[in-house]
């Protein structure tokens, strides 16, 4: 029992990192329709971006709002040099667009910061705290709270807040949204903001757990689109229940299985789901509405 | 003048003959070149790094002491990514150049099996840094191993934590790809000959982000000493701090990876008091202190087995080539395989048939960040 309890804590907290970068895939398909396989990089970005700024001698608060608004800028750039140019191209060709952006992005902190891995120090000065038979370590704590906020504040947004509500009608029909007077570019544009942030934001917390390092992105990018598959792409909720799940069933699967074949247990939930649930856990919205 | 028919042939053999008569002539007056395959990007970018930079080290020094043949000797460098596809690519364009007499091979024994093929097909020397054992027993004459395998760092590993620790009950973790594999396999076999079989034998795949199940399996398993071989610094570095934030305390006893410069940046006090491998350790010799030395002043930060390996390749290759006194693949190899006595940065090269020029290993304790030489095991056999 206590095994399996320190087990749920970690794959909770490890589910909670693929969720909140899953979130950056679902908004972004929502919004234009398309995945985007850079999702991964903004999350190493926003972990460099925070090296920088501690080392450039900010607070950790401070660097933290750094970090975050170099996000959003990145967001800014990415959607005009990479979505814009092609949005009214079909799928594919922006597909390959954030392919080449992902290795642009992360061949230029190569080049720019070099290949060494740093440590970023967590928020809290202690690294975690003995709760009877469990170790709950203070990062994944906060990680978990965020995740927790989030899904929230997203709950808040997209269903109380007029820009939300403008947000998802772009996401369901932009000729519509546009006939109605939303703008669509902004609220692409805002989209791209908030996802390159969210990104950000799970790059920062998890960075004092794994190193910040050039990999980092990619590896829980992959994770992360399957847990976007696995809830139902384009759905939230399906966003932050698949990621949870996945970091579970991989740390049971692990403990209980076999370690070396931890990364198999997600991929096989992810074929499992392609051929009996394709539409995942919770659907697909525009499935729903047709 | 008339042209005559010989005249015409005499002609046309000498228009034929010309450009390779000038392109010899060139590759004559030419430097010697000595390929290099290494991690410029990818996982072991850092580490790759720290390689160049020992082989420049060397490099600069054979030409200054009048270079190889009395000729300059020069480094092509490929980019090898870390990856299996990307050493292949990175070979085959180095081995594309047929002006190149020697080559680097990878410190990665996946690596090394990847473009041993590719090796063989070429035919020239290449030094390699991999410990997989098999590589030097595998049927390819022309690998060339400046490390010492994994069959004595397993029986080191086995031989201090059971004689000189006094711990039986071993949990033996290591990499599911070539290099922990391989070294997993040698540890347990050295600790079953020692009357201690593992009570743990666990596999993880590269570049997990989390060991919380490992840890859990290594405490259940009532381990008193862990033996580890680790591939990448990262993994190393994230299990070191959840294997002491469970509260696992227990000695551990690691392969080289336990004790090299990024490992010990990234994991910090949590490799505290853990002993390692290495087959380079500054004090263990008076080649090793030279290097150490020259590196230091060099590169500013403390040397490691990424660099001295890379060092000491460079001078046994250019050590062999003015031995043979020539460029020809076949008498460079047996020149690689004459060497004795040779005192590298890792130690004193003895080349075997097998193209193993190094028999045992240093054992070295982590003194709060500092690496602290204990003892050198040889093996004779």
């Amino acid at each position: 029992m206590d095994l399996a309890l320190q087990l749920l804590f970690t794959g909770i907290g490890i589910g909670a990192v693929y969720a909140l970068v899953a979130l950056g895939f679902v908004l972004i398909f929502r919004a234009t329709n398309v995945v985007n396989f850079a999702q991964g990089e903004f999350s190493m970005v926003a972990a460099y971006l925070m090296v920088v700024a501690v080392e450039a001698g900010l607070p950790y608060w401070a660097a933290f709002i750094v970090a975050l608004l170099g996000m959003a800028l990145l967001g800014v750039v990415f959607n005009l040099g990479v979505y814009y140019p092609l949005r009214h191209r079909t799928y594919l060709p922006v597909i390959i667009a954030t392919i080449g952006a992902s290795i642009l992005l992360a061949n230029s902190v190569l080049a720019i910061y070099g290949p060494q891995p740093q440590v970023l120090q967590g928020w809290f000065d202690t690294p975690g705290i003995q709760l009877g038979p469990v170790y709950l370590d203070s990062q994944y704590l906060l990680i978990i709270g965020v995740t927790i906020c989030l899904v929230i504040f997203n709950f808040w947004f997209f269903e109380k807040t007029l820009l939300g509500k403008k947000l998802q009608a772009t996401s369901q029909d932009k000729e519509i949204a546009s006939l109605l007077g939303i703008s669509v570019s902004t609220m692409i544009m805002i989209t791209f903001i908030y996802s390159a942030v969210l990104g950000g934001l799970a790059g920062i917390l998890v960075a004092p757990v794994l190193f910040v390092s050039i990999q980092m992105g990619s590896t829980i990018a992959l994770k992360a689109f399957a847990a976007t598959i696995i809830g139902g792409f384009g759905d939230v909720a399906g966003a932050i229940i698949g990621g949870l799940s996945l970091g579970v069933i991989e740390t049971f699967g692990a403990a209980y299985i076999s370690v070396p074949y931890k990364d198999g247990f997600a991929f096989l939930v992810l074929v499992a789901f392609l051929i009996f649930r394709p539409q995942g856990i919770f659907g697909e919205r525009v499935a729903e509405k047709a | 003048m008339r042209l005559t028919r010989r005249d015409f042939a005499a002609g046309i053999a000498a228009g034929i003959a010309a450009p390779y008569l000038i392109k010899s002539a060139h590759a004559q007056g030419a430097t010697i070149k000595i390929g290099m395959c290494a991690p410029v990007t990818g996982p072991a970018a850092e580490s790759g790094g720290y390689a160049i930079k020992g082989a420049k080290l060397a490099l600069e020094a054979v030409n200054k002491a009048g270079g190889i043949l009395g000729k300059q000797a020069e480094l092509i460098v490929e980019d090898d990514q870390t990856t299996n596809p990307g050493i292949v690519l990175a070979f085959s364009k180095l081995a594309a150049q047929s002006d190149i007499v020697g080559f680097l091979g990878s410190i990665r024994s996946t690596q090394v099996h990847a473009i041993s093929p590719d090796v063989i097909k070429l035919g020239k020397p290449v030094m390699i840094g991999g410990t997989d054992p098999n590589l030097t027993h595998m049927g390819n004459q022309w690998l060339f191993r400046c490390r010492p395998n994994d069959s004595y760092s397993g029986r080191v590993i086995a031989e201090y934590g059971v004689s000189t620790l006094g711990k039986k009950k071993w949990a033996v973790l290591h990499s599911t790809d070539a290099f922990g594999t391989a070294g997993g396999k040698a540890l347990t076999e050295a600790l079953t000959k020692l009357g201690a079989p593992p009570v743990l034998d666990q596999g993880y795949a590269n570049q997990s982000q989390d060991f919380t199940p490992v840890v859990l399996a290594i405490k259940q398993s009532g381990a008193d000493i862990l033996g580890s071989y680790f591939t990448f610094e990262n993994d190393l570095g994230i299990f070191a701090r959840q294997l002491r934030q469970l509260g696992v305390n227990i000695p551990w006893v690691g392969s080289p990876s336990i004790v090299n410069i990024t490992a010990l940046k990234l994991a910090g006090p949590a490799l505290y008091n853990t002993y390692g491998v290495a087959d380079y350790a500054e004090d263990s010799s008076e080649g090793s202190k030279a290097f150490g030395k020259i590196y230091r002043d060099a590169v500013k930060v403390a040397p490691d087995n990424q660099s001295s390996w890379t060092f000491d390749a460079i001078n046994v290759l250019s050590a062999a080539i003015n031995k043979a006194g020539s460029t020809d693949a076949a008498k460079i190899r047996e020149a690689i395989l004459s060497i004795k006595k040779f005192a590298g940065a890792e130690g004193e090269y003895n080349f075997d048939q097998n193209g193993d020029g190094l028999h045992g290993y240093n054992i070295v304790k982590n003194d709060k960040g500092n690496i602290v030489f204990d003892k050198h095991i040889e093996f004779n056999d």
